[in-house]
């Protein structure tokens, strides 16, 4: 049993990199203080916080560790070194991590010492199952490789605008790919999960939209493969991200996680957005995320046809009315208790309704809520610029936008999952960033989800002026993410091993 | 100094794995010997200072002065400290106060029983953050290396040469400890077998470069001057120590290619010495690595700054049994220091002081240094974590 006690402390720290600056010396401290060692007592109240959550570091020093304490096994060999901060102000001890180091692989320190690195948010390492899963950001990765440093410029809305609509998102999937035939999917480090993936995407949405993060006032986490059966993920996204005003180290913010396989996140899209309309809610920005780390039976067990498509990440939206890039027009949604997938409490892999998952639930449900929408604002497949489905293989949306009469340039920019796999609640999400990353102003998307279980949500959306502005905010698109000269191929053995974690 | 530490007796157990030896009978083993040498009884002792890291750990022992005082029958003041080094401090200064007459040093430590676990557990002595990060109890003497070869421009042949110096030390110490019967690893090794194990780990440093996980125990006793010379008629005198403590975490550290610790507490056990540094040629380093030895001849003051594993280098071309370091003969970790003696670490410090007190006596057998009548001071260093707490002492025989 690990302790909760030092637990909650080391994560508070930890996961943020928080630390404490001298206002009177400048020195800075890896911890928080409420003085300063040199300046003493004068230095009272005049410490201010720092983080290292956004910062660029440094890779100063580092060793290969070939022989981990005990819970730092299952990663294998890795680099560990010293990262320091601020020009050497501050210095930290870190591990390099979405790295795989081959048995055969020549070690040149020289080549990595001296590099900046990102602070990334990871687990630590490994404990018992019944375990508080610990975590920490500790871990980095080069800055000029998949995950580029960028800046978090808050910026002032200039905007307001009569409907909400989303002020920013970003797609997170991991470096690590596995390919099989003409599908590429993604595999998380060994270090990820759906916590870690909530976390790199709305922290990455945070810097899209600008968006202060303590003006969040609501979070929601759509996910079906939550590590835990009991314990929000949203509660770990609110922490980080610090959304909401911090009251000491309370957030004040409203977090919940979601569930109803893989339209958990979409569902949200219309809470987020009519919270932040209703103008006694005080939520100005309420954010929407959607990831997935589930998981699948080996191919030959039942339920194993899922490994065939299994991706890993998400997307992560914010809904506001300030600065909008694309206004939420309308909803519909519809749902009937079908069941075409499940996962029973305590199975480590989800089941499938094997044939009777296509046309009683996905098509049925995807085809009557994209109709239906469409039939009450009395628009035709003309009217609609990009159309975006549930991805949960190739063959699905294909087969549903091509029944409602959408046409390949309509479609085809949304088809993300031969990139990145599927990614369940996040699926939707991410095909809804790709278009967004490619429309221009004043075009209309219609999205429809899917969840098992059934159900699908559909909605329109009506670009902006803004959505152009923004979008250099952005390395980290899913074209960047899909293309990236940086990521890395596993075999299907490391891949089963990547995915099944610390 | 009013009243002058001195030492009557030293002992100590074979360094090693003792799979079948409970604690205690280490301490026993290491205390009998002691004893016996000064002729000493248990009821002369006035009081304990007793040193491990572990135990509580290790054994489940906590409170190991109640096990030590049943072990002995003696309820005199007892006091449990980490490091040798620490608990003789504390000795020291009973006895310059006055309070006590005689005292035994003791040092224990069990690692063996640990096996599967005591990695896990040396990261105690480190910042607890380096131990989220991934580090190992290796990892910070490898990062230091790579910062001193930064901080100095060592590159190309010099670096080479670097690598190969600190292969040497390895192989010196481990030669040195073909003489000594205590010694964990009674054996000679090679500059490739050295090279050859950092190759394989793909390491900066690699197996033969650190020092092994043991188990032993060590002690002295400890008088005044005018008691010693009843018990003795060659004691060895505490002509000066010191201590000096740093941060836990290493990479906050100002400095990260030297020991302050080292450095300040040196400076202060010469000027209570009264010596110079030329006055020394006899030393005992804590070479947890290869380059800890190193490092600790600049720290020290032997060597100056980017320049030690010059001396190292040349002084192993053809080894006669000392470095050569300005004109000037350093004989070195002549047990074999923690690479080949061993290191169980509450003892370690013992043995260090075993060895010193053995070849200003002219006792070390096989090992004693040619020179032994020129001898007139003996140093040890022992250090607590990665240079967190430093313990310089400064022994001679006037």
């Amino acid at each position: 049993m690990s302790s909760e006690p030092i637990e909650r402390r080391v994560s508070y720290l930890g996961d943020r990199l928080r630390g404490s600056r001298c206002q009177i010396c400048g020195k800075e401290y890896f911890e928080i203080r409420d003085y300063c060692g040199d300046c003493g007592r004068k230095s009272f109240e005049k410490m201010s916080k720092i983080d290292l959550f956004y910062d660029l570091g440094k890779f100063e020093v580092c060793t290969l560790v070939s022989e981990p304490t005990n819970k730092f096994t299952k990663l294998g060999n890795y680099f560990y070194g010293i990262v320091s901060f601020h020009d050497g102000k501050i210095r930290v001890p870190g591990r390099l991590t979405d790295k795989i180091v081959k048995c055969d692989e020549n070690i040149d320190l020289s080549t990595l010492e001296g590099r900046n690195v990102v602070p990334r948010f990871r687990r630590r390492y490994s404990v018992d199952k019944n375990d508080v899963i610990p975590t920490i950001s500790l871990a980095f990765t080069l800055a000029d490789e998949y995950y580029p440093y960028q800046e978090y410029k808050i910026a002032k809305p200039s905007k307001e605008y009569d409907a909400p609509g989303i002020v920013g998102y970003a797609v997170y999937t991991s470096r690590f790919r596995i390919r099989e035939e003409s599908i590429e999917r993604s595999v998380p480090f060994i270090d990820e999960d759906s916590i870690t993936a909530a976390v790199e995407a709305g922290k990455l949405a945070l810097i899209h939209s600008g968006v202060e993060n303590s003006e969040v006032g609501k979070v929601y986490v759509g996910t079906e493969s939550n590590p835990y059966a009991v314990k929000p993920i949203a509660a770990k996204v609110a922490q980080v991200l610090k959304l909401g005003e911090e009251d000491e180290d309370v957030q004040g913010v409203d977090a919940i996680d979601t569930e109803f396989a893989c339209k958990a996140a979409t569902s949200m899209f219309k809470d987020a957005t009519s919270l932040v309309s209703y103008p006694k809610s005080n939520v100005k920005y309420a954010m929407v995320i959607g990831v997935d780390n589930s998981q699948a039976a080996p191919r030959n067990c039942p339920g194993g046809e899922l490994d065939f498509f299994v991706g890993y990440g998400g997307a992560a939206y914010i809904f506001g009315k300030y600065d909008v890039i694309a206004e939420v027009e309308g909803w519909y949604s519809c749902t009937s208790d079908t069941p075409d997938f499940w996962r029973r409490d305590g199975e480590p892999h989800p089941m499938h309704g094997g044939r009777f998952t296509g046309d009683p639930a996905y098509f049925k449900h995807v085809r009557k809520a994209a109709k239906k929408l469409m039939e009450q604002h009395n628009l035709q497949v003309q009217d609609i610029d990009y159309f975006v489905a549930h991805q949960p293989n190739p063959q699905f949306p294909t087969r549903i936008a091509k029944e409602l009469g959408f046409k390949d340039e309509q479609y085809l920019p949304s088809l993300q999952v031969v990139k990145f796999g599927n990614t369940y609640s996040g699926a939707s999400l991410v095909g809804l960033a790709a278009v967004l990353d490619v429309a221009k102003p004043d075009e209309r998307i219609l999205v429809a989800s899917y969840g098992s279980g059934a159900g699908s949500d559909a909605y329109l959306l009506v670009t902006t002026s803004q959505l152009a502005d923004k979008r250099q905010r952005q390395k980290m698109s899913a074209k960047f993410q899909a293309e990236s000269p940086f990521k890395e191929f596993v075999d299907y053995t490391t891949y089963r091993r990547l995915k099944q974690g610390m | 100094m009013q009243i002058r530490p001195a030492i009557i007796a030293a002992g100590r157990t074979k360094f090693g794995e003792h799979y079948e030896k409970e604690p205690e009978k280490l301490i026993e083993e290491a205390w009998l010997r002691a004893s016996q040498e000064a002729n000493i009884e248990r009821k002369n002792l006035d009081a304990c200072y007793l040193s491990d890291y572990f135990l509580p750990i290790t054994n489940k022992l906590g409170l190991e002065e109640g096990f030590l005082s049943e072990l002995t029958e003696l309820h005199v003041p007892m006091e449990v400290t980490r490091s040798f080094g620490s608990a003789l401090s504390n000795a020291c200064n009973a006895i310059q106060a006055g309070k006590y007459n005689m005292v035994l040093v003791g040092g224990i430590e069990k690692m063996t029983d640990r096996w599967d676990k005591i990695r896990d557990d040396l990261m105690l002595l480190e910042d607890p953050w380096s131990y989220y990060a991934g580090g190992t109890p290796e990892a910070n003497h490898e990062l230091m290396f790579r910062a001193y070869i930064k901080k100095h421009g060592i590159t190309g042949e010099n670096l080479e040469k670097l690598n190969v110096a600190l292969a040497q030390i390895a192989v010196k110490n481990h030669l040195h400890a073909t003489k000594n019967e205590y010694a964990q690893y009674q054996r000679r090794i090679t500059v490739e077998q050295v090279l050859n194990a950092r190759k394989e780990a793909r390491k900066p440093l690699g197996l033969y470069d650190f020092a092994p996980v043991s188990d032993g125990a060590s002690s002295i006793v400890l008088t005044n001057e005018k008691t010693a010379e009843k018990f003795s008629d060659k004691p060895v005198y505490v002509c000066g120590n010191s201590s000096a403590t740093d941060y836990l975490s290493f990479s906050a550290r100002a400095d990260m290619t030297h020991f302050i610790v080292t450095q300040m507490a040196m400076k202060v056990a010469l000027k209570t010495a009264g010596i110079d540094i030329k006055d020394i040629h006899l030393v005992e380093l804590y070479d947890q690595s290869t380059f800890m030895e190193m490092v600790s001849l600049e720290d020290l003051g032997f060597c100056e700054s980017g320049k030690a594993w010059e001396s190292v280098y040349e002084s192993c071309q053809n080894y006669k049994g000392h470095y050569d370091i300005a004109e000037r003969k350093l004989f070195t970790n002549t047990n074999g220091g923690l690479k080949a003696d061993g290191n169980p670490l509450g003892a370690t410090g013992g043995a260090q002081i075993f060895e010193i007190f053995k070849q200003l006596r002219g006792e070390a057998g096989e090992r004693q240094v040619s020179d032994e009548k020129e001898l007139k001071y003996g140093c040890t260093l022992e250090l607590e974590g990665f240079g967190t707490k430093g313990y310089v002492y400064i022994l001679g025989r006037n």
